[in-house]
C-alpha cells in the first residue's frame, strides 16, 4: 500500500527553460486546474517531495543542480519531464549552451511534450507518474521483506 | 511614427571620453552589443535621451585591443561588458563586478566567434551569387544602353520580374536566366508540378468521357503516339501516372539542358 | 560583532520561478552586499540567427521568455520590418498593442501572485492566479495559445479579431476590473503587507538614475524611461498616455506601480478596441535584408525597455540578432536594494524588480 501515491509531493526547477512550461506547472496547482484537490502540494525542499517536475531544455550550468536535487530525493522518486525541452531540447537543441533534454542528466519517467505544456498534460502525467510511483514503492517494499 | 536611431562611428580610444560626455549630459546607457565580423568584432555602445536612441559603433576590435571599461560611469554596463568578454572573447579592463569569464558557464570558449563549417560555406555560396548577380545585372544595363544607343526611338523594356506568366516552355528560359539559381530551382519545380496536374486533369476528363478525343497537352508532350495508344487501353490511374512521370522527365531534360547553356556561358 | 557568513540564496528556491543565484553576506540577519551569479538559462539563442532565417527566427525570439513572449516577438518583428524598410497596414499595429498589453495585464497579475507568495500570503497568490486564467482565455480564444501565441509575423499579424471577439475581450475585461479593484484593496491596503514592504529595498531617484534602470523598477523611483511615450506602432495613436509614476521608491511603491499599470493597460486596450480602423492584416515580405544595414527598436515590455539590433548581410539570414533585455539593466539596481536588509527580506526585493532571468540570459 503506497502512502505517497495518495498525496504526491513536487518539487519544481527551472532547467533552463523560457518559464513558460514553469508557470503552466504553477497554473496546474492554482484553482484554475487545481492539483492540490489531490493532495498533491508544490514544496522546496527536494527530501519532501515524491515526483520532481523538470522543465527546460538543460544548460552547462544546470547540469551539476538537476543532478543534485535528483540525488536529495528520497526513494520512491519520479521525474517528469515537462514541456519539449525538457524532452528532447525543443526548439534549442543545437544551441551551443544546451545538452538537450533532461534524460541527458538523470533518468527520467513521463515525459510530457508542449510548447508550453498544457495544464491538462500536466495533470495526466502526474497521474501517469503516480502510478509509477506506486510501483516502484511496491517494489522497495518487497526488497525489505526479501532482505 | 517610431523612435529616432541614430549611428555614429567611434574609435577605442573615445571610448572613456565618450562615455563621460553622455554621462554629463544626461544620457542614459541603454546597452552594450557586439557583432562578430570578418574584419573583428564591432562594439556598439547605444545612450537614450529625449527620445532619440543612439548608437556608437567602435568598429574592427581585434583580440590583442583591449577595451577600457565604462562601469565608472554607468555602473549598469558590467553586465554586458562581461557577456561580451565571454561569448566574444573581447578584452575589456576594469570591470567593476568582474567575473573573470566565469559569468555564463559555456560548453564553448567565446562561442558567437565560431562559424561551423556548414555556414562558412553557405555564406560562401551566398557571396558568390550575390557576385554573379551583380556582373549579369551590369552586362544587361550594359546592353540596353547599347541597344538605345543604336536604335534612338526605342521605348525602355518593360521591367521583367522573373514571375512566370504562362507555363509554355518558349519565352520562359529567356526570363529565368536572368533570376538567381534558388528561385530558378523553385520555379521549374512549380513547372513540373503544374505539368502533373495538367496530366491528371487530362486523365480524369478522359475517364468521365470515353469517346471524347485526347485533348492535347499546351507543351510539347514527349509521350510517342504508341505510348498513347498504350495508355489509352491502361487504367486511368496508371496512365495518369506515367504522364506525370513522362512530365517530369521533359522538365528535367530542359533543366539540365539550360544548365549545360549555362555553363557554356 | 557578528561574523560575515555567505549564504547561498537558489538556484533551486521555492519562492523564486527562475534559477538565480546569490551569494548573500550576511552579518547577523542583515545583508551586507549581495553578489548576483547567473548563467543558469543561457542557451544561446542568438547564435541560432545563422540557421535558421528571418522569418523562422521569430519562433525561437518568443522562445526567450514565456511571460514576455508576445513583447519578443513584437519587438523581433518590429525591428526586422524596420531593417527592410516595410510598414505594416494600421489594423496589424493596433492589433499587437492590444495582444501587447493583454500581455502586461497577464505578466503584472502573475508578479503580483509571486510577490505575495514570496512573504507568505499564499491565498492571494491563488486568487490572482485564478484571475489571470481569464486573460489566459482570451488569449485562447483569439490566438490558440496561453503562454506562446505565434501570432506575429514579419508584415503584420497572422490571425485577425473580428467584432464579436472584441465585444467579449471588452466584457471580460470589465469583469476582471471588478475583481481585481478587490485583489488591490487586500494587497495594497493591508498593514500585514505594509509592514512588509514599506521602507524595504529604497533606491532613490538619483540612485536609480546613475544605475540607469528601466521600467516599474524605475519608475517607483520617479525615472521615467517608458518607451511607450516614443510613440512606437500603435502606441503613436492613444489619446493621452502617461506612465505612472511615484516617488517613495520601495517596494510597496513598486507594487503599486504595477498594481496601477493593469488598470491603465485595461483603458488602453478599450481605447484600441473603440479606434481600431479595417484594413488587412499583413503585408507580404519578400526579399532579403541589405548587405549591411542596421536597425535598432525599442519596446516597452511588462518589466522595463527592450532594446533590439538587427544587422543584414544579404541573405535571409540575419547576421545579427541583439536582444537586451529590461532585467539585465537593472541588475545592477537588484544589488543595490540587496545591501543593507534584511535576510527575510531578500525574497521580497527579488521579486519586485520583477526579475526574468531567462529574458537576460538568451
Amino acid at each position: 500500500m503506497a502512502f505517497a501515491s495518495k498525496s504526491p509531493w513536487v518539487i519544481h526547477y527551472d532547467a533552463s527553460s523560457c518559464n513558460g512550461c514553469d508557470i503552466e506547472v504553477l497554473a496546474a496547482l492554482c484553482p484554475g486546474f487545481d492539483v492540490e484537490r489531490f493532495g498533491i502540494i508544490n514544496t522546496g525542499n527536494p527530501k519532501h517531495a515524491d515526483i520532481f517536475l523538470v522543465t527546460g531544455s538543460v544548460n552547462e550550468r544546470n547540469i551539476d543542480v538537476v543532478k543534485e536535487i535528483y540525488n536529495q530525493m528520497v526513494e520512491p522518486k519520479v521525474v517528469i519531464a515537462c514541456g519539449i525541452c525538457a524532452c528532447t531540447g525543443g526548439i534549442f537543441h543545437d544551441c551551443y549552451n544546451v545538452i538537450g533534454g533532461v534524460d541527458k542528466a538523470i533518468p527520467v519517467d513521463v515525459y510530457a511534450p508542449g510548447c508550453a505544456v498544457r495544464p491538462e498534460a500536466i495533470i495526466d502525467a502526474v497521474v501517469q507518474g503516480v502510478a509509477i510511483l506506486d510501483e516502484k514503492s511496491k517494489a522497495l517494499a518487497e526488497a525489505k521483506k526479501g532482505a | 511614427m517610431t523612435v529616432k536611431t541614430e549611428y555614429l562611428i567611434t574609435t577605442i580610444d573615445a571610448v572613456p571620453s565618450m562615455a563621460k560626455r553622455r554621462k554629463e549630459d544626461g544620457w542614459r546607457f541603454v546597452q552594450l552589443l557586439a557583432v562578430n565580423t570578418e574584419e573583428g568584432i564591432d562594439l556598439i555602445y547605444s545612450f537614450m535621451k529625449d527620445g532619440v536612441l543612439q548608437n556608437n559603433k567602435v568598429e574592427h576590435v581585434a583580440k590583442t585591443d583591449s577595451v577600457p571599461s565604462i562601469t565608472d560611469e554607468f555602473l549598469a554596463a558590467f553586465v554586458f561588458e562581461n557577456e561580451v568578454h565571454d561569448l566574444f572573447g573581447v578584452d575589456i579592463r576594469n570591470i567593476a563586478i568582474d567575473f573573470g569569464g566565469n559569468f555564463y558557464a559555456l560548453a564553448q570558449s567565446e562561442p558567437m566567434t565560431i562559424i561551423s563549417p556548414a555556414q562558412k560555406a553557405a555564406r560562401e555560396k551566398a557571396r558568390q551569387a550575390a557576385i554573379a548577380k551583380a556582373e549579369r545585372a551590369k552586362k544587361a544595363a550594359a546592353a540596353n544602353a547599347a541597344y538605345v544607343v543604336d536604335h534612338p526611338g526605342a521605348k525602355p523594356a518593360p521591367k521583367s520580374d522573373g514571375v512566370l506568366i504562362k507555363p509554355s516552355a518558349d519565352g520562359v528560359e529567356e526570363k529565368l536566366r536572368g533570376i538567381d539559381p534558388e528561385k530558378v530551382a523553385r520555379l521549374r519545380a512549380a513547372m513540373a508540378a503544374k505539368a502533373r496536374k495538367a496530366a491528371a486533369a487530362n486523365a480524369d476528363y478522359e475517364e468521365t468521357h470515353p469517346t471524347a478525343n485526347p485533348v492535347q497537352p499546351k507543351q510539347e508532350s514527349n509521350i510517342s503516339d504508341e505510348l498513347e495508344e498504350k495508355l489509352k487501353g491502361m487504367d486511368p490511374e496508371k496512365a495518369e501516372k506515367v504522364r506525370a512521370a513522362m512530365a517530369r522527365k521533359a522538365a528535367k531534360e530542359a533543366a539540365a539542358q539550360n544548365d549545360t547553356a549555362k555553363e557554356g556561358e | 560583532m557578528g561574523k560575515a557568513t555567505v549564504i547561498p540564496f537558489g538556484p533551486q528556491h521555492p519562492v523564486l520561478p527562475e534559477p538565480l543565484h546569490l551569494d548573500l553576506v550576511v552579518e547577523d540577519e542583515k545583508v551586507i552586499e549581495a553578489i548576483p551569479q547567473i548563467g543558469f538559462v543561457h542557451r544561446g539563442l542568438e547564435k541560432l540567427v545563422e540557421t535558421r532565417d528571418y522569418n523562422q527566427f521569430i519562433y525561437v525570439a518568443e522562445r526567450i521568455c514565456g511571460i514576455c513572449a508576445f513583447g519578443h516577438s513584437m519587438g523581433y518583428a518590429e525591428t526586422v520590418e524596420r531593417l527592410m524598410g516595410v510598414e505594416i497596414p494600421k489594423r496589424a499595429e493596433y492589433l499587437r498593442v492590444i495582444w501587447h498589453e493583454l500581455s502586461r495585464i497577464h505578466s503584472h497579475i502573475l508578479w503580483m501572485g509571486l510577490a505575495a507568495d514570496a512573504f507568505g500570503f499564499e491565498s492571494l497568490f491563488m486568487h490572482c492566479w485564478r484571475l489571470r486564467e481569464r486573460v489566459l482565455d482570451i488569449f485562447e480564444k483569439t490566438t490558440g495559445g496561453r503562454v506562446i501565441f505565434s501570432v506575429v509575423k514579419v508584415g503584420g499579424v497572422v490571425r485577425d479579431i473580428d467584432e464579436a471577439q472584441f465585444a467579449e475581450i471588452k466584457r471580460v475585461l470589465e469583469g476582471i476590473k471588478h475583481d481585481y479593484n478587490q485583489l488591490c484593496k487586500a494587497f495594497l491596503k493591508d498593514t500585514s503587507v505594509k509592514n512588509r514592504t514599506v521602507g524595504v529595498g529604497y533606491i532613490s531617484e538619483e540612485e536609480a538614475r546613475a544605475l540607469s534602470m528601466v521600467g516599474p523598477f524605475a519608475r517607483a523611483s520617479n525615472v521615467n524611461n517608458d518607451s511607450r511615450c516614443l510613440g512606437n506602432g500603435g502606441y503613436a495613436d492613444l489619446a493621452d498616455f502617461q506612465p505612472i509614476m511615484d516617488t517613495q521608491g520601495d517596494c510597496y511603491a513598486r507594487v503599486k506601480v504595477r498594481a496601477l499599470e493593469v488598470l491603465q493597460s485595461m483603458d488602453i486596450i478599450t481605447e484600441m478596441i473603440d479606434k481600431i480602423p479595417d484594413g488587412d492584416i499583413a503585408v507580404p515580405v519578400k526579399g532579403s535584408p541589405v548587405d549591411g544595414a542596421e536597425a535598432s527598436n525599442v519596446v516597452e515590455q511588462p518589466r522595463g525597455e527592450c532594446y533590439y539590433y538587427a544587422r543584414g548581410n544579404g541573405t535571409k539570414y540575419l547576421e545579427r540578432m541583439r536582444m537586451r533585455t529590461p532585467t539585465s539593466q537593472n541588475l545592477a539596481g537588484m544589488t543595490k536594494a540587496l545591501a543593507g536588509c534584511d535576510l527575510a527580506d531578500v525574497n521580497m526585493i527579488v521579486l519586485t524588480i520583477d526579475p526574468c532571468i531567462s529574458c537576460t540570459e538568451r
